[in-house]
């Protein structure tokens, strides 16, 4: 290396600035090594428990997103009317004063006309900064916001269940005392999920402990891969297995926690014969059967201590019984033979399972931390993306989380637990603070959410307003109708009395990232206007009229990147950590933060009060700290506010560019909580009941339709859409999985991380079964088609492995880019989406998580010189 | 902008059986050239000398001189080549290089003595000029088989027989150069020039089949890639072509059809004979394959 | 003190973050990777195991690359580092075909990211240190060590899956690890005496 001594120039300048990543939304803490004005290095943030300074590959690289030649330097107009994919919008410079003007006239004239015309779309990747866009459409008066393909993809279904059972966004093993998890398609603590990369040291330190961890899983992936044990199964059936188990742990093994059930559960509540609870006539409040005094109590009556979970009692005049023993005896249907017949999983191995997680799960047992006895149970069964994505997202969720629940081990030492739902605050200050709580009927509302929404207790479905029919269906938080084939049909229908004029994007790039592109696009083509911010030129800018240079994550201040701690604070035992993040470069070219941008657009618009009121909101601010409603802020001003209000007058933003991160303990009774807060969870899900009657009838009156099974109160197996393709030359699912190299679609455009997919032998390939691919004459390399029953195609070369289910296709990441703008992403991978499509049909009725499995055909493309060709080729399937 | 060594790289980082790239693709090849050129250089001075024949010497000395040009391109920084001098204790190359440098020195003071035809103390130095060469001439012709035998990351290359092959080709290509000479020159050109080579391409063959006997028998997975790359594989057209048939199918029917040795026929064998000795080293070169790092237990194709 | 690393396969997830943490440390041009991750399977479905391998130059103690130099460039530095003196090295890869583990690069030309975009700001700041016509290869963040860090692999390993440290003390968490654990190294029939170990899942 004597080179380097030699040559090396005169450093005038080498610092480390603390700051937080947001390549995906995990927002690991970081340090950023700056020599002479240049980033040179990017670390993890070792005083940070986010990360504890170590990163993801992905992290690291955010060097190669910063100096990317290919970001937008200024703003950009079109200056070709046409829209449409591959057709250029001719894209012209121009100033910030003209492409503000122009939004802002717009912008007036579409609030005052009808503000509902307004959508704002955000990205996930930036779902913990996406501050301003929300307070800015609900100061505007919009109902139609949402996170791209993000809520319809990761989430509908996943943060619903976590909300309602969790009180959190998400739920992980409690990786430090867990023995036993199971792995329903999530790759956390492997690369993706929530806290990605804080949770790969746990999982590490858990599976040399010795947790045993099985992972089903149609791939085996990236969690499989680290498993004791993989066990395929047929996508989207994970329902069908995990109430298998149930079945097996309570009605053969009689393996569950009573005296859990009994405390923590609505299990003893008093179902009538209709479903619903049998209430006190007076009180209204469920009732429970107390086997002392032979007598139906309420709920928060002492003598549920000793309410019964089974047996048949006569209430009110009715015979009634604890919802566990409707559950038990429903649970029977549920059998290991019907399991193996729907998962393709042995009726042997599925009794088995059950076995070695009621075991696990040691019920009975306590351990003592900290000085308090807590009650043990180290077995856990956590989903994610692979089982929430489809039709019968809410279902598949409950049920895998029941296993938990039938044997107590959630957010108790060892078990489930959901990310951080109680934060008794600094020690300092006692913020910030929050505690679920019980709701009329003793069951938990979450302490903080991350949207307006909450997953409980519901919102009273009513006639739709927004343009995805939330309000219709309140456990969705973002709906695909925003983006739909069907949209327009629905809109008719439902009589909405606006069509949406102006989309104000943040990142989101919604052409790749929700389904089909056609239908995308449909949608997209409508609006008069759309704006849009980003660091590069990507599929979706091609139908925006003005382009925004946003600044990228290095460049911008974020006072609370991990904040609410339900998202992607690392879950169980140690520290909590605020970090901010902060621009370690200066701007260069004609960009500019976002979230400042908003801001002014808003006080323009003379939105001031009420943006202020909404961010006021948003973050909690009070006191001293809150924004003035007739002033005008920028985001440092308000970050300082935000960071004040939080850790004192002493520790503001100032305070925070210095030090980076702040943490302080966890405390017992915040990690583990269920034990010490008076809130029941239900196993039986009686409000959706109602709720589905009175959706059901709000959705007939313009002509919606769907099952009611979606809205019963025990979660069952139902098929997703692809099950229901019975043509046998349709004889393969595909689905898609996160790669743990690339974040989304964002990622592709990084040459590092580029260059390291193309050398993974998954990255950019189909993964087909070798023995089924043998079977239709397939080889490595292979170019194949895959074709749905609505003729929607999509093309890749072929990767043969061991590792995956015979009727399964894996297709890594959300890739395929086809924009010029971005030629280092450009034709890599394969874009799963386009196979999807987008309609109520393929959504779910309870909660709209659009079905992502597709039941294609192969057809080999010998021949073809590259996908595209592959894509227009006219063949018989093999 | 396409660059095809850096995808070359990629995809061999993908790959389970990772070829050998450096020496025998792209700038590489030039170092197969230089092997070549030298070798043959080695092989035609010693004949040429045993044999007495002054051409010889000269042609010798300018093929080795074109060699050292041909492997200082191939260097990375030709600029230092004289710190290749340091090693020899562990370093083939290092070896190869003194050699060749002491036969360049000691072969040109050789050759400009006796070329000008100076006496007296003259000749005494030029004797001394020529043990140098020959030492030059040994080292030359022994080092170049131990620099690809010496690497144990290339287990088709990692055979005892390697240096006795390189070896026996410098001989053959001696031969050959003097078959050429001979017909250009009109001299010599004799029965027992063929015989030789007859003897030595026997002795090549007969080597090569134990090293590809060896390769396949030694149990090692990369030994056999490289045995089926060069039989069947992405080699096969330059070991067919121009190891088998032009080393030695042709010059095999050039000896027992023609009626007469011909000049013009003994040039056509020995150049038929050396291209396939180039072809040869070229193939062999580039068949070697590292041992993966991984070895899977079974691939899901090729099988 | 010689030097040496720990992998452990029971730790390791295959995220390439060392491969990734290595670039950026070095800034090493296209197509190089001091640090890199194999990713095969093994056995056949649903029975099979996917694996991981993380590699880098192991530091052999008998390492055939340093035999094969001419020119001393690859040299043993200081705690049994096996390193490369850019300034000595020809250009001549018998250390590449040398090396039975596949850990050396040659530089042949300049290559940015971006290509004909030409190099960004952290390549102008990092490409000083390659330079064209030489071989390069890890060199256990010598530098790092200098300013008492760990290789950057290492400390960034979000599986902390890598342990560095002293071999020749039978008391250091390497050798202990290595001593309960089984350790082993790969291709021992090299006869390469590596100084980096990997535990077995
Ligand atoms: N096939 C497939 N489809 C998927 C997924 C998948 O894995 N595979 N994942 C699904 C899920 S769960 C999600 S959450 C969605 C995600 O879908 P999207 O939210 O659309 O995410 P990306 O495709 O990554 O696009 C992110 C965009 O944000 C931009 N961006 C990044 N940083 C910044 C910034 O600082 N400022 C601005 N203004 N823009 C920025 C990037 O340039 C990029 O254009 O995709 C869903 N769709
Ligand atoms: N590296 C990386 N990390 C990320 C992201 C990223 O893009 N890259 N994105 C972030 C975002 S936005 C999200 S939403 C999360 C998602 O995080 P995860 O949900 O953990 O991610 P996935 O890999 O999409 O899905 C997990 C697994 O589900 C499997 N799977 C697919 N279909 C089925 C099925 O029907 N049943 C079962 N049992 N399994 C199935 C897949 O094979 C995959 O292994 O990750 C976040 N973190
Ligand atoms: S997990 Fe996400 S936030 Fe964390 S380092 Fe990786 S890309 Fe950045
Ligand atoms: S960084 Fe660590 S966990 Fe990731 S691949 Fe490398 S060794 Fe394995
Ligand atoms: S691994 Fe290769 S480069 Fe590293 S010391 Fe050993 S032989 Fe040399
Ligand atoms: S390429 Fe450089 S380091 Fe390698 S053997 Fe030749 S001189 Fe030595
Ligand atoms: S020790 Fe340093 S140079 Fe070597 S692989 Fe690790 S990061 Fe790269
Ligand atoms: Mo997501």
């Amino acid at each position: 290396m004597n080179t380097v001594l030699k040559n090396k120039p005169k450093v005038v300048e080498d610092v480390w600035i603390p700051s937080a990543c947001t390549i995906c939304y995990g927002g690991c803490s970081i340090k950023v090594h700056r020599v002479n004005g240049t980033v040179v290095k990017i670390e993890g943030n070792p005083d940070s428990p986010v990360g504890s300074g170590r990163l993801c590959a992905k992290g690291i690289a955010g060097i190669m997103i910063l100096y990317d030649p290919h970001r937008v330097n200024t703003p950009l107009r079109r200056t070709n009317p046409e829209k449409g994919i591959g057709i250029d919008p001719g894209w012209k410079p121009i100033s910030w004063d003209e492409a503000l003007d122009e939004i802002t006239t717009r912008l007036k004239k579409v609030r005052e006309e009808d503000p509902r015309q307004l959508m704002v779309q955000v990205t996930t990747t930036l779902a913990p900064s996406s501050l301003i866009f929300f307070p800015f459409g609900w100061a505007f008066g919009t109902p139609n916001m949402w996170v791209a393909g993000g809520g319809v993809h990761c989430g509908n279904g996943a943060h619903a269940a976590g909300g309602v059972t969790h009180a959190s966004w998400s739920i992980v093993p409690d990786f430090k005392h867990c023995n036993y998890a199971i792995y329903f398609g999530a790759a956390k603590g492997h690369g993706a999920g929530h806290a990605a990369t804080p949770n790969i040291a746990l999982a590490a330190d858990a599976r040399e402990r010795g947790m045993k961890m099985v992972v089903v899983d149609p791939m085996c992936n990236f969690a499989a891969a680290k498993a004791n044990e993989w066990v395929p199964i047929r996508v989207g059936t994970d329902a069908a297995l995990a109430l298998a188990m149930a079945n097996c742990l309570v009605n053969d093994l009689g393996i569950y926690d009573a005296e859990y059930l009994r405390d923590r559960t609505n299990a003893i509540y008093l179902i009538r014969p209709d479903g619903k609870y049998a209430r006190d006539p007076e009180s209204g409040k469920p009732l429970i059967w107390d086997t002392q005094s032979n007598t139906a109590k309420a709920h928060d009556d002492p003598a549920a201590k000793n309410a019964a979970l089974e047996g048949k009692y006569e209430v009110n005049g009715e015979i009634c019984q604890p919802s566990f023993a409707l559950m038990k005896n429903q649970l029977k249907t549920y059998t290991p033979a019907h399991a193996e017949e729907i998962t393709g999983i042995s009726a042997a191995t599925v009794k088995r399972l059950a076995r070695e997680f009621g075991e696990a799960a040691r019920i009975g047992s306590t351990i003592v931390i900290d000085g308090v006895t807590l009650p043990y149970r180290p077995a856990s069964a956590i989903f994610f993306r692979g089982a929430q994505g489809h039709k019968n997202s809410m279902y598949n969720c409950f049920a895998v989380d029941l296993l938990n629940h039938i044997v107590g081990a959630a957010d108790v030492v060892g078990g489930t637990l959901g990310f951080n739902p109680v934060s008794y605050g600094h020690p300092e200050t006692g913020r910030p603070r929050y505690v679920p709580r019980a709701d009329k009927d003793g069951l938990m509302a979450t302490g903080i959410w991350l949207l307006p929404h909450v997953p409980y207790p519901a919102a009273e479905p009513r006639k739709p307003d927004s343009m995805g029919f939330c309000e219709m269906f309140p456990l969705s938080h973002v709906s695909p109708l925003m983006a739909s084939s069907d949209q327009e049909h629905w809109w008719k229908q439902f009589e909405l009395p606006y069509r949406p004029k102006f989309l104000l994007n943040y990142g989101a790039n919604s052409v790749m990232s929700v389904g089909n592109k056609e239908a995308v696009v449909e949608s997209l083509k409508s609006y008069d206007f759309i704006a849009s911010f980003d660091l590069f030129l990507n599929e979706f800018s091609d139908f925006a009229d003005i382009i925004l240079p946003d600044l990228s994550y290095l460049e911008v201040v974020d006072p609370r990147p991990n904040y609410p701690f339900i998202f992607n604070h690392p879950a169980g035992p140690g520290e909590w950590g605020w970090p901010i993040r902060q621009p370690v470069v200066e701007p260069i070219h004609e960009r500019r933060s976002a979230r400042d941008v908003m801001l002014q657009i808003a006080y323009r618009l003379e939105m001031g009060p009420e943006i202020n009121m909404g961010i006021n909101s948003y973050y909690g601010l009070d006191g001293p700290q809150m924004l003035k409603p007739d002033m005008t802020y920028n985001m440092d001003e308000i970050s300082d506010r935000e960071l004040k209000h939080k850790f004192g007058p002493e520790r503001g933003l100032d305070w925070f560019k210095e030090h980076g991160v702040i943490t302080w303990p966890k405390r017992v009774e915040e990690v583990y909580w269920r034990t010490f807060l008076d809130v029941r969870i239900p196993i039986y899900h009686e409000y959706l009941i109602e709720l589905g009657e009175k959706t059901m009838a709000l959705s007939k009156k313009g002509g919606m339709s769907f099952d009611p099974a979606y809205y019963g109160p025990l979660p069952e197996w139902l098929p997703c859409k692809s099950h229901e393709v019975k043509d046998p030359d349709f004889d393969m699912f595909a689905f898609y999985y996160r790669d743990a190299i690339q974040a989304n679609g964002f990622t592709m455009q990084n040459p590092w991380i580029d260059e390291v997919a193309r050398i993974d032998p998954f990255s950019y390939r189909i993964a087909v079964n070798a023995e089924t691919g043998r079977r239709k004459g397939l080889q490595d390399e292979d170019i194949i088609r895959l074709e749905t029953v609505k003729g929607r195609r999509v093309a890749g070369r072929v990767k043969l492995t061991e590792g995956i289910h015979p009727e399964a296709i894996g297709i890594a990441a959300c890739a395929g880019h086809w924009t010029k703008h971005q030629p280092i992403a450009k034709g890599k991978g394969v874009f799963f989406n386009d196979l999807l499509e987008i309609d109520f049909e393929n959504t779910s009725p309870v909660n709209l998580n659009l079905d992502l499995c597709a039941k294609v055909k192969i057809t080999k493309c010998p021949g073809a010189k590259n996908e595209t060709a592959a894509l227009e080729m006219d063949l018989a399937p093999v | 902008m396409k660059d095809n060594r850096y995808e070359q790289l990629i995809a061999d980082l993908r790959s389970d059986y990772r070829p050998q790239r450096e020496w025998g693709e792209g700038r590489g090849i030039l170092m197969v050239i230089g092997h070549f050129l030298v070798g043959v250089a080695g092989g035609t001075w010693l004949m040429a000398s045993i044999y007495g024949v002054i051409y010889g010497l000269m042609v010798a000395y300018v093929l080795a001189a074109l060699g050292a040009l041909v492997h200082l391109m191939f260097l990375g920084r030709p600029e230092r080549a004289i710190k290749m001098m340091r090693h020899v204790r562990t370093s083939w190359i290092s070896r190869g290089f003194v050699g060749l440098t002491l036969f360049l020195i000691g072969g040109g003071i050789y050759l400009a003595i006796t070329l000008l035809g100076l006496t007296g103390i003259w000749r005494a130095l030029a004797v001394a000029a020529n043990v140098m060469a020959g030492i030059g001439t040994i080292a030359i012709i022994g080092y170049m088989g131990f620099c690809y035998t010496a690497s144990k990351a290339i287990p088709f290359w990692h055979s005892p027989l390697h240096p006795a092959i390189y070896i026996a080709f410098a001989i053959r290509g001696g031969i050959a150069a003097l078959l050429v000479i001979g017909a250009a020159s009109g001299q010599l050109a004799s029965d027992w020039l063929l015989q030789m080579w007859t003897g030595v391409t026997a002795l090549v063959t007969l080597f090569f089949a134990l090293e590809i006997q060896g390769a396949l028998s030694s149990g090692n997975i990369a030994a056999k890639w490289s045995v089926r790359d060069l039989l069947a594989g992405r080699l096969a057209f330059s070991f067919y072509g121009g190891t088998l048939l032009l080393g030695l199918i042709v010059p095999v029917l050039l000896l027992t059809n023609s009626a007469s040795n011909s000049p013009v026929v003994m040039a056509i064998l020995g150049v038929a004979s050396v291209s396939g000795d180039f072809f040869m080293k070229l193939s062999t070169v580039k068949a070697g394959v590292y041992v993966p790092l991984f070895s899977p237990a079974r691939r899901s194709h090729a099988s | 003190m010689r030097l040496g690393m720990v992998i452990d396969l029971k730790r390791c997830m295959g995220c390439y973050g060392c491969q990734m943490s290595c670039k950026a440390e070095n800034g090493t041009p296209p197509g190089v990777f001091f640090a890199r991750v194999i990713k095969r399977e093994e056995g056949t479905y649903p029975t099979m195991r996917r694996k991981l391998l993380p590699v880098l130059c192991n530091h052999c103690t008998d390492a055939p690359c340093v035999k094969a130099c001419p020119t001393g460039a690859s040299h043993y530095a200081e705690n049994g580092i096996v390193d490369i003196d850019q300034d000595m090295c020809v250009g001549c890869h018998a250390c590449m075909v040398a090396c039975p583990y596949n850990n050396r690069y040659f530089n042949d030309e300049r290559r940015n990211y971006f290509g004909d975009e030409g190099p960004t700001p952290y390549e102008m700041e990092r490409s000083e240190r390659h330079p064209v016509g030489v071989v390069m290869k890890c060199n256990f963040c010598r530098p790092r060590l200098a300013e008492g860090k760990d290789p950057a692999c290492v400390a960034n390993c979000p599986a902390k899956a890598r342990i560095f440290g002293d071999l020749a003390d039978p008391n250091s968490d390497v050798s202990v690890l290595i001593k309960d654990r089984g350790g082993y190294t790969l291709h021992p029939e090299a006869g390469t005496s590596p100084n980096v170990y990997y535990l077995p899942e």
